[in-house]
């Protein structure tokens, strides 16, 4: 018998989630609370690497763009359903992430930081030159929303999209927890606190790093796709170091390590983007200040903060 | 005579020129405490590295259970029951005590990742085992107590001896020591060899480098003695203790540790 | 005619090559010596340049005077930010340090966006037009000074290093910092002044490059990663495999973009650091300072 176990705080959390849209005011708050979902995926994706393996990668912004490109020109081109692009985006960042991953992972220090970032600036440039197949700077156009195969309506944008991106969202933070509660997710934090004693407990490190690559790369596949799907126009801008940076910033200052740091980061930035609408400048200048105040006084990030608002200050904790 | 746990034949290690290692031979048994000892420069590490398998070795054969290993991957050969600690405090940092040891049962459990999404009834009975496993584990070592203590906040006698306990979480049949008793007052040194024999009487054997005379006589069933690289003598404590090159190489010199 | 053009592109190359090779000096001096990442390295490229434009254009000082008061004022500015940021945090997890040099250099490049404005901009240098005819080559006077000041400058930080008292505690920090510290080298001493120089060599850089095509506030992006890229080729730490490195990397590009595809010219650099990474991850020429 398989059965949920789902704490208190959590099914407090998601209720609050599943009932959110009904307390939104107008079609731009709407908006906000999709893209915040949107980055909230993508940061918990990057989490799996950062967070759980301790790895930097600089390149995951790449896998995103893949995602994205995969459903958009399946849909867009070959005019294939909607369900058969998000299948193929998690099967391209997949197979990437697998082949980046493999080549890559043996690297240690700051070099496979380096290297992932070298390899997302080769696909950028790949996708920005490559105009026959990619219709490079331009980008693709009019994608189209997303169709429920056995119901058959679409899914335009405003409250349906939020309750579609919550769904992966929800599946995605559920997998996170999984992993954590299990022997697979102690052989990351193994690998990540010590990679040498993890190997003399038996441990296949590189096995290990690349597993929680692959899925990751997967994860944020789908988030592309739902944000190609949802925003309708891509550019070969979502491989660059304008979605890298904020997915970095939103997991480090929402807490890395964590499945609620990704999520609480994710609303940070949406909350910057509104506040600070007018200057893409002035929002990563603020982000920015966030990051390096946040790596300096509060590794944890903010999702640390909570447990001495509670009062459980005294326990000894590391992580989640 | 049955097949040795542990079989060394004619194990050698050269970084570039130099040998660290020279054609060493020896075995362990089952239900053995076996100390490695030498002079620095011995070439003790060297060896201890290649059975650990974080080292692979120029040339020679190391046999586990009656099956070649030299030069496999080390986790592979932590997977088929050989574990191993540190000469430099080796833990899980910010982990509780309890994680710790929770870690070392990795080899010998299944579950992973869809179980634990899934909620599998494999999934749950192997949690409550490996609980289980460590809380024994613990209790054997008398670190009950100590079992939500975050592992770099412990002293460093205490950090030592959870090593010991992440390392008998894997149920090991060979245990490899890395100089387990540095840096330990004598209470401490006694306190390790008294557990290094409960941990034999378990059945698991035990190869220990050591420098710290005391325990390395007062636990070890046969000692091997390196110098430069080569195996100078072997036997039990008081053999070795009376063999005449080992006095001159080693223990004459009155360097020994207390 | 084919061995004009050739010509003309390697010496495109080794030009393009030597000013990689003065952006990446600071930065492999910076790990070499101090085991920092600085992410933001390419910002005090672009804060070099921007200082030089800013110099000429608002005090009406003469481009070469210019240069150098970019010089110093940016390599002032590395000594700020090595005293309130690097060095507070000098003993925290590399990660960490990673994470805040990538914080200031998003800082930095925002800022100068909302200070300098986004457009890109014109440094007014008087060698920028005219070209010199060597043989069948044709260079501009600007990239001449460039070819000319980096190989300069970088003879004068080997023989820094090399010689002077400062340089050899700078070698004795990178061979071995607790060592040096317990031998009675100046930690302090050697932070600051390393990322002086490094943030000076960055900003030299940038000023001299910098009219040889336009400016805008995040070309630092760019320009660390073409460091990155030289240092990784040459090795964390290597001077001269940094040289090799930046001269390797100009030449590629510039046949590469000659006789393969303009448009992939800046893959060719990814692909070679790529290429390096997977096959010598401590670099072509391995590090032993």
């Amino acid at each position: 018998m398989t059965g949920l176990r789902i704490p208190g705080a959590a099914a407090l959390g998601i209720a609050l989630l599943l009932a959110l849209p009904l307390a939104a005011v107008g079609d731009y708050f709407q908006h906000l609370l999709v893209l915040w979902l949107l980055f909230a995926l993508m940061a918990l994706s990057l989490n799996i690497i950062v967070g759980y393996l301790g790895e930097l990668s600089f390149g995951h912004a790449a896998f995103f763009g893949l995602g994205a490109y995969a459903s958009a020109m399946l849909t867009v081109h070959a005019g294939l359903p909607f369900w058969f692009g998000l299948l193929a985006s998690a099967v391209v960042a997949g197979f990437f992430g697998l082949v980046i991953g493999y080549v890559s992972l043996r690297i240690k220090g700051p070099q496979f930081a380096i290297l992932t970032l070298g390899f997302g600036a080769i696909l950028h440039s790949v996708f920005i030159n490559w105009i026959d197949f990619t219709n490079g700077p331009l980008g693709i156009t009019k994608i189209p929303p997303p169709r429920i195969p056995l119901l058959g309506f679409e899914i335009r944008d405003g409250v349906p999209f939020y309750y579609l991106v919550l769904f992966f969202l929800l599946l995605s933070a559920y997998l996170c927890r999984a992993l954590m509660r299990s022997r697979t997710g102690r052989a990351f934090i193994a690998v990540r606190e010590n990679d040498v004693l993890a190997t003399s407990l038996g441990i296949d490190v590189f096995r290990t790093k690349l597993l929680g690559f692959v899925v990751a790369t997967m994860m944020v596949g789908v988030a592309g796709c739902l944000y190609a799907h949802y925003i309708k126009v891509i550019t070969p801008g979502l491989f660059t170091l304008h979605y890298m940076a904020p997915m970095i910033i939103m997991v480090i200052v929402g807490g890395k390590g964590t499945v609620t740091g990704p999520i609480v980061g994710a609303l940070v930035y949406v909350v910057l983007l509104e506040v600070l609408r007018a200057s893409g400048s002035m929002r990563m200048l603020v982000f920015s200040v966030l990051l390096t105040l946040s790596v300096i006084f509060l590794p944890g990030g903010l999702v640390s903060l909570l447990p001495k608002w509670r009062g459980q200050g005294g326990r000894e904790k590391a992580n989640d | 005579m049955t097949e040795p746990l542990l079989q060394v034949t004619g194990l050698t290690r050269a970084f570039g020129g130099l040998v660290a290692a020279n054609a060493v031979n020896f075995a362990v048994h089952d239900r053995e405490v076996v100390g490695l000892i030498g002079p620095n420069g011995a070439g003790k590490t060297t060896v201890f590295n290649m059975i650990a398998g974080s080292l692979p070795p120029s040339s020679g054969s190391l046999r586990f259970r009656g099956e070649e290993y030299a030069g496999a991957p080390a986790h592979r050969i932590a997977q088929r029951g050989i574990a191993r600690t540190f000469q430099i405090t080796s833990l899980f940092p910010t982990l509780s005590v309890l994680d710790n040891v929770k870690l070392g049962t990795h080899r010998h459990k299944n579950t992973g990742w869809w179980a634990a999404a899934c909620y599998s009834a494999a999934y749950r009975r192997e949690e409550q085992e490996v609980e289980a496993k460590a809380d024994a584990v613990l209790a054997f070592l008398d670190m009950g107590p100590q079992r939500n203590r975050i592992a770099q906040n412990l002293a460093y006698g205490d950090q030592r001896r959870l090593e010991i306990a992440i390392a008998l979480a894997a149920e090991p049949v060979l245990l490899l020591l890395d100089e387990p008793a540095a840096g330990m007052n004598p209470d401490e040194a006694r306190r390790l060899t008294e557990t290094i024999g409960r941990i034999r009487d378990t059945g698991v054997s035990v190869l220990l480098v050591e420098h710290h005379m005391r325990v390395v006589m007062g636990i070890c069933d046969r000692i091997v003695v390196l110098n430069q690289g080569n195996k100078i003598a072997e036997g039990t404590p008081t053999a070795v203790a009376n063999d005449p090159m080992v006095i001159r190489v080693y223990l004459g010199r009155g360097n020994g540790d207390a | 005619m084919f061995w004009d053009i050739f010509l003309q592109q390697v010496a495109n190359g080794l030009v393009n090559g030597m000013g990689y090779v003065l952006i990446a000096v600071g930065l492999t001096l910076v790990f070499g010596v101090l085991r920092i990442v600085n992410f933001a390295h390419g910002e005090f490229y672009m804060l070099g340049a921007f200082v030089t434009f800013f110099a000429i254009k608002l005090l009406g000082v003469p481009y070469l005077a210019a240069v150098l008061l970019a010089t110093i004022a940016v390599a002032g500015m590395g000594v700020l930010a090595n005293q309130v940021l690097f060095k507070p945090l000098r003993r925290e997890h590399e990660f960490t340090i990673l994470m805040v040099s990538l914080g200031l250099s998003l800082l930095l490049a925002n800022g100068g966006e909302i200070v300098f404005g986004a457009d890109p901009k014109y440094i007014p240098s008087p060698f920028a037009d005219e070209a010199v005819e060597l043989g069948p080559v044709f260079l501009t006077w600007q990239r001449i000074i460039v070819l000319v000041a980096a190989a300069i400058l970088i003879g004068l930080v080997y023989l820094f290093i090399r010689f002077t008292t400062m340089g050899k505690m700078m070698q004795a920090t990178a061979q071995n910092r607790d060592g040096a510290a317990l031998s009675g080298v100046n930690i302090d001493w050697v932070h600051t002044y390393t990322f002086a120089l490094a943030c000076g060599l960055a900003a030299v850089s940038g000023a001299l490059l910098g009219p040889t095509a336009v400016i805008f506030p995040t070309i630092g992006e760019w320009a660390v990663l073409k460091a990155f890229i030289v240092v990784v080729m040459g090795g964390l730490g290597s001077m001269g495999g940094a040289v090799a490195g930046g001269l390797l990397l100009g030449i590629a590009e510039a046949l590469g973009a000659n006789y393969i595809s303009i448009a992939f010219k800046d893959a060719i650099g990814y692909g070679i650091v790529v290429a390096v990474l997977l096959w010598r991850p401590a670099g072509l020429f391995v590090a032993r300072k």
